[in-house]
């Protein structure tokens, strides 16, 4: 899967989680947006919500990955701080797999 | 009320399959797992072959669900296996097969169903537990502290997928006459039941009542809870 595929997935998965917030708490999809860390819009468990969502547009995809391993957790930067790392993270995790 | 889809493990005998007709008679569907064949016949039954303890099994069944449902609201883990014996002679591989099936089993149906049951307005995960546990039964080690495991996951799975509107719940019931407590001698069972508040044999009926009331759309703030049949705490 190439790495625009797989930004829209990501970007597809935050407009799910979008629809379930009210409008003054909308993640903003644009690259320089803050998800996950400092000043980001996901807590922990909006971002579990958000990798679940991911996982499961992927495996509609036939694509079965699991992107919330201790490894990514415990990176120092993590993978998770906005659009671009997360879709290059999704991007090398299913790279590595195949 | 409308019909909901419930998922049971360990569906083909005991509580698992009273719960399975008890919910079929009352119009939801059904989805059942079990390493057995079910005898359940009915258009709004699904039933599954699969060991709950095997990643790969509850992968299929929960593709499956999602493919042929598209949504589940209520988990009922029930699959359980228990074997009586003094931990001083316990055979390790005992210990392992009561912990994966158990154990092992809750997890990873918790696990997989996260993403469906938080897509229904009321999403439901109930565990059994057992009185084996408060009451720190000597023969039971393995089991007892199987299902000790059950209830430390239903404690924390109830905080972290409370954010998800699942609430995730435990029953632990007293003696039943089932297939599981059938090799266990009647001196036993009766000196286990006076230790009851309220000392007779409980029904599978019993059960039921407690998954109803965990279900119902008003249970919404009740979660976290393991409640224990017979007065035992």
């Amino acid at each position: 899967m190439d790495l625009p595929t797989v930004k829209l997935t990501v970007i597809g998965a935050l407009e799910l989680s979008n629809q379930s917030r009210s409008d003054e708490t909308q993640i903003p999809l644009t690259d320089s947006t803050a998800l996950f860390g400092q000043n980001g819009h996901l807590d922990s468990m909006a971002l579990v919500a958000l990798l679940m969502d991911i996982e499961d547009a992927l495996q509609e995809q036939d694509i079965e990955v699991s992107l919330s391993d201790e490894k990514a957790m415990s990176l120092s930067r993590s993978p998770f701080k906005d659009i671009p790392s997360i879709t290059q993270y999704i991007h090398d995790v299913i790279a590595a797999q195949a | 009320m409308q019909a909901r889809n419930i998922m049971i493990t360990g569906a083909s005998r005991g509580i698992g399959k009273t719960l399975a007709e008890h919910f079929l008679a009352m119009g939801d569907t059904v989805i059942g797992v079990s390493r057995s064949e079910s005898d359940i016949v009915a258009d709004n039954y699904h039933h599954f072959l699969a060991d709950v303890a095997e990643e790969a099994d509850a992968k299929h069944v929960f593709a499956s669900v999602k493919k042929q449902l598209g949504a589940l609201d209520v988990l009922i883990n029930n699959a359980g296996i228990a074997r009586m014996n003094a931990f001083a002679l316990t055979p390790i591989n005992n210990v392992q097969e009561i912990m994966n099936t158990n154990f092992m089993g809750t997890f990873i149906f918790c696990q997989k169903a996260i993403n469906l049951l938080r897509k229904s307005p009321n999403g439901r995960i109930i565990n059994l537990s057992t009185v084996a546990v408060p009451l720190n039964l000597a023969g039971e080690a393995a089991y007892a502290a199987s299902k000790s495991a059950v209830e430390t996951l239903t404690h924390i799975m109830a905080k972290e997928l409370g954010s998800f509107g699942i609430t995730c719940n435990a029953i632990g019931p007293s003696p039943i006459a089932t297939q599981l407590i059938s090799g266990v001698g009647e001196d036993k069972i009766n000196k286990l039941i006076q230790q009851q508040a309220i000392k007779k044999m409980a029904k599978v009926e019993d059960v039921t009542n407690i998954v109803d009331f965990y279900l119902q759309p008003s249970s919404h703030m009740v979660t976290g809870q393991i409640l224990y049949l017979g007065g035992i705490s």
